[in-house]
């Protein structure tokens, strides 16, 4: 019976194995796509029966409570909203389509692993796990030689901020004589005024940083959004960043508010806000605006995380749950515009307001949300990030993020112009939407809008979550 | 559930009828425009009949905040959904009933994406109302938001002259405020150790210390003033006002100009009014250069629509200067404006737009001897702009004359001058309405029609409203005075 405490993690092996095993049969899209969506869609309902269970395993190294349990039902759900979006998997050669649900279903129980690791080791190696699944995933693209150019850099950054991360927590282990997060935590506030548990602590966090793209980590993220199909991205543009922002709300929560290391944080979420925003101004291709879009948005969830206060984690989960919903909205329509498995040109979305009025508007909520504007759960994520900060004084910091807030507007309004305003060279046909991919699209409207307006049931659970952690 | 509601909702039920009207349009098929327009019709007419009664129904005897509605929303954080009505917003939940309206019926002849343009309009003027209902700062700063962000794909698809640059320079300009706005409310709700977002439990004097008050202020009065198109911060308003179409330009100029002076009234004033009088004589500097910028740089256009836009930077001159003078009638004469000169440009901009329409030209040489093309819109005009001038019988003469009064008492000498270039605006008018209306008839335009009467119908409603408080000021002044009294003996002197 203790087995059952990791029920998600053993559900998502066997989902892996049945695709392992799917893919050395002869290929068949429909079947796979088919199989693909129930066993997701039967993964959100085993990891949210397990919500409430709680544990520890293997020497305590591995423990089940809310705030894992919480991120693995997040983890889930983007799972079975990406594979929702794999009806058009055009992007890959057909034969590949099983290897494409195995990668993901190993990657998703790798992130899960992630966030139920409480000891360096097993964190390390549920990490890699989760790692070396999109090293695979990313060149699987077919044709053109971008994805192969966008795997290396990954690949090649990947493992250099892996040796970084491993060299810190080497330092962490020598000053603290203990891998476990616990006992780091009892001992890591009077320690961190030596360089090696400070240094340790910092490039320990640098593996995190890697996959949020925050800089000075940033590189991969243009070349890979773009790089990669459009279904893969959307998985590491959603599935990724909310585990990274769980797992620096750990690593970070350890240190008890050092101010020391707030103020490294502070410089770095500054430069990586300032540094996506401005860059993005000028992109033309909307994945890739996105992959800067989303450089900044991982300063603005790590301005939540620095303010060490329990509001503050609160609300970077909180945040993780508005990320998770506005990209994917994002990436739902570049998947339908770019049926066809192509990189989609802001000005390629000429025209969408005609040929598909519901992905226009969900093209609207999901960039304004992203943007920042309310009634939406981008907003009141921002809103309840600056609040955090705010009680810890940082008066300045916010008022430098609401000045990129505005800046940011200018691209996410270009994109806007290009749905609602401009028109295509030639008539293009409007695109059909399917039964189900209606009903995702304008719910997905209803999440954005209604998790902005009532946030109330999802901060409390994000406070909840918390709670469990500290 | 923490709850308090006195009586029935109709403070939330005007946003609902907003907030229904837009899904129902959204269910409509697109083809069915006269429908989406009729159904625009309809819940704008519900959420007019709505205001008046809330603002007939007002006890003045009683005075204070009522009608209201307060709902715990965000407990850990001290978010509330507070409604409230007081003297101060009641004028102006009324002038957006009229003016959202008028503007459905302004735009009947509108040809093209008739369904997304009210949909859009019925979430700026669902942002509006919010606004100015709400006694709570996060929900007051969500409604500001979502009052703004429709103008841009109002202005950039249904626009006219330059309407993608102006469409992103009024856009970026008044997120800009925004972006000012945001910190400030935190930092209040923060700084105050409450840890609330109401504004009468922030209004409590001793909540903030001076010096506080005197930083929140400058936030809000940069952040809320480009908004309200203060003097240097203005230079999005004349170029938005003409690329927007018609009905966007009298909600905009109307109403939503008015959002940003009641943003510095209602936080500025209201929560920091020791920084109020800190910073008040750098208001009445601005003002008052904004008052003679906007009438000596519309002077100089040639464009109709420029002419108006300038008239509106002026006028909401008037509204700040009215505000900086730390006295009753200053405020009292403040809010007088905002209603006066909401319906008065909501009215130049509806009769421009109707010529506009038919001539294609809002250039003042190219028009000319409208007045016997079309008797009754150039009518219109030139009442609305006779009430520009600030000619007795109309609403707008009682406000200014409140306003100068106060003026000429604290700051004689910006007084002077502020009267000086009203004279001036006099000419200014005069001289367009001249041109255009009088003198050499363009031959181009004989055959063109005059206003219907269903198009006419709107013009005549606002020029009703102007003359009843111009001929009756007390119905809203006593109003206005009811909220003005208490807020300034509650001042700490």
């Amino acid at each position: 019976m203790k087995w059952l405490i990791l029920g998600p993690e053993i559900y998502f092996l066997t989902v892996a194995v049945i695709f392992l095993i799917l893919s050395m049969t002869r290929h068949n899209r429909r079947r796979d796509f088919s199989a693909a969506v129930f066993l997701a869609g039967l993964g959100v309902a085993v990891t949210l029966a397990t919500i409430r269970l709680e544990g520890s395993l293997v020497y305590g190294a591995y423990r089940v409570d809310l705030f894992s349990q919480v991120f693995k039902g997040l983890l889930s759900i983007g799972f079975f909203l990406v594979v929702c979006l794999c009806s058009n998997l055009n992007g890959i050669e057909e034969k590949r389509h099983p290897e494409v649900y195995l990668l993901l279903a190993t990657c998703t129980l790798g992130m899960m692993l992630l966030v139920s690791s409480v000891e360096l080791l097993t964190l390390y190696v549920a990490l890699e796990l989760s790692s070396y699944s999109l090293y695979a995933l990313v060149p699987l693209r077919s044709g053109g030689g971008q994805q192969t150019e966008a795997a290396i850099k990954y690949f090649l950054i990947g493992i250099a901020t892996s040796a970084l991360m491993l060299f810190g927590m080497a330092s962490l282990f020598g000053a603290a004589q203990t891998t476990y997060i616990a006992e780091l935590a009892r001992k890591l506030p009077g320690l961190l005024n030596t360089p090696m548990a400070f240094i340790g602590l910092l490039l320990t966090l640098c593996g995190f940083f890697f996959k949020l793209a925050l800089f000075p980590f940033h590189v991969w993220a243009p070349s890979v959004y773009q790089g990669a199909a459009n279904q893969v991205t959307a998985f590491v543009a959603t599935a990724t960043k909310v585990t990274a922002m769980a797992m620096l709300v750990r690593l970070v929560s350890m240190s008890h508010g050092s101010t020391s290391l707030a103020h490294v944080l502070i410089a770095l979420a500054i430069i990586s806000m300032t540094y996506g925003n401005l860059v993005a101004l000028v992109q033309k291709d909307f994945k890739r605006l996105l992959a800067y879009s989303a450089i900044a948005h991982a300063g603005y969830s790590l301005i939540g995380i620095l303010s060490m206060n329990p509001t503050g984690y609160a609300a970077a989960v909180f945040y993780a749950f508005a990320y998770l919903a506005m990209t994917f909205t994002c990436f739902l329509v570049v998947v339908k515009v770019a049926s066809d498995g192509r990189d989609l040109a802001i000005v390629q979305l000429a025209g969408l307001h005609r040929r598909s009025p519901l992905l226009a508007m969900a093209l609207l909520v999901g960039v304004f949300s992203l943007g920042g504007i309310p009634p939406t759960m981008g907003f009141t994520g921002k809103f309840l990030v600056f609040n955090a900060a705010m009680e810890r004084g940082y008066f300045l910091l916010v008022l430098i993020a609401m000045i990129n807030v505005v800046v940011s507007l200018y691209y996410y309004v270009q994109v806007v112009k290009a749905a609602f305003l401009l028109e295509p060279d030639e008539e293009l046909p409007s695109i059909k939407l399917s039964v189900s991919t209606t009903i995702l699209t304008a719910l997905m409207i209803v999440v954005i809008v209604v998790g902005g307006l009532f946030p109330r049931y999802l901060f409390q659970l994000a406070t909840a979550t918390v709670k469990a952690l500290l | 559930m923490n709850m308090e509601f006195s009586g029935f909702p109709y403070l939330s039920a005007i946003l609902l009828s907003c907030v229904v009207g837009l899904l129902v349009i959204l269910f409509i098929p697109r083809e069915r425009e006269t429908l989406v327009k009729w159904v625009s019709l309809a819940f704008s007419g519900v959420a007019l009949a709505l205001s008046i009664y809330v603002y007939c129904a007002y006890d003045r005897t009683h005075g204070g905040l009522q009608f209201v509605e307060k709902l715990l929303w965000v407990e850990p954080l001290g978010i509330h959904y507070f409604n409230g009505a007081d003297g101060f917003n009641l004028p102006l939940i009324l002038l957006t009933g009229i003016v959202h309206f008028t503007g459905v019926l302004t735009m009947w002849e509108l040809r093209g994406r008739v369904k997304e343009f009210f949909a859009f309009v019925f979430v700026l003027v669902l942002g509006v109302f919010g606004f100015f209902m709400s006694m709570d700062l996060f929900f007051l700063f969500v409604w500001f938001d979502v009052s703004l962000f429709p103008m841009y794909p109002l202005i950039a698809i249904w626009g006219t002259t330059r309407k993608e640059y102006g469409a992103l320079k009024l856009f970026l300009h008044v997120l800009a405020g925004s972006a000012l706005v945001l910190p400030g409310i935190v930092y209040l709700a923060i700084a105050s150790g409450l840890h609330t977002f109401d504004i009468v439990a922030l209004m409590q004097p001793g909540v903030l210390t001076p010096g506080q008050q005197k930083f929140a202020f400058f936030l809000f009065y940069i952040g809320f003033g480009i908004l309200a198109g203060v003097w240097p911060f203005h230079t999005w308003s004349p170029v938005g006002h003409v690329a927007a179409p018609t009905s966007v330009s009298m909600i905009h100029a109307g109403v939503l100009m008015k959002v940003g002076a009641f943003g510095i009234l209602r936080v500025g004033i209201f929560l920091c009014p020791i920084g109020w009088e800190f910073w008040s004589p750098v208001m009445a500097v601005l003002a008052t250069i904004g008052i003679i910028y906007g009438i000596f740089v519309g002077l100089t256009q040639t464009d109709l629509k420029y002419v108006v836009a300038f008239s509106s930077v002026s006028h909401m001159g008037i509204v700040g200067l009215g505000l900086s003078t730390v006295t009753a009638e200053g405020l009292n004469g403040a809010v007088f404006q905002m209603f006066a000169h909401g319906i008065m440009t909501a009215l130049l901009f509806s009769s421009l737009g109707y010529i506009y329409d038919k001539t294609h030209t809002k250039l003042i040489p190219d028009l000319g001897g409208m007045s016997k093309v079309m008797p009754l819109a150039s009518g219109y005009f030139i009442v609305a702009a006779l009430a520009g001038m600030g000619v007795p019988g109309f609403a707008s003469f009682w406000a200014e004359v409140t306003v100068f009064v106060s003026a000429l008492k604290v700051y004689p000498a910006l007084g002077v001058l502020a009267i000086g270039a009203m004279v001036l605006s006099a000419l200014y008018m005069l001289r367009v309405v001249q041109r255009t209306f009088y003198g050499q008839r363009n031959e181009r335009y004989v055959q063109l029609p005059d206003l219907s009467f269903s198009l006419g119908l709107p013009r005549m409603i606002l020029v009703v409203v102007m003359a009843l408080f111009g001929l009756f000021p007390g119905l809203m002044l006593d109003l206005i005075q009811t909220a003005v009294i208490p807020f300034m003996n509650g001042l700490p002197r």
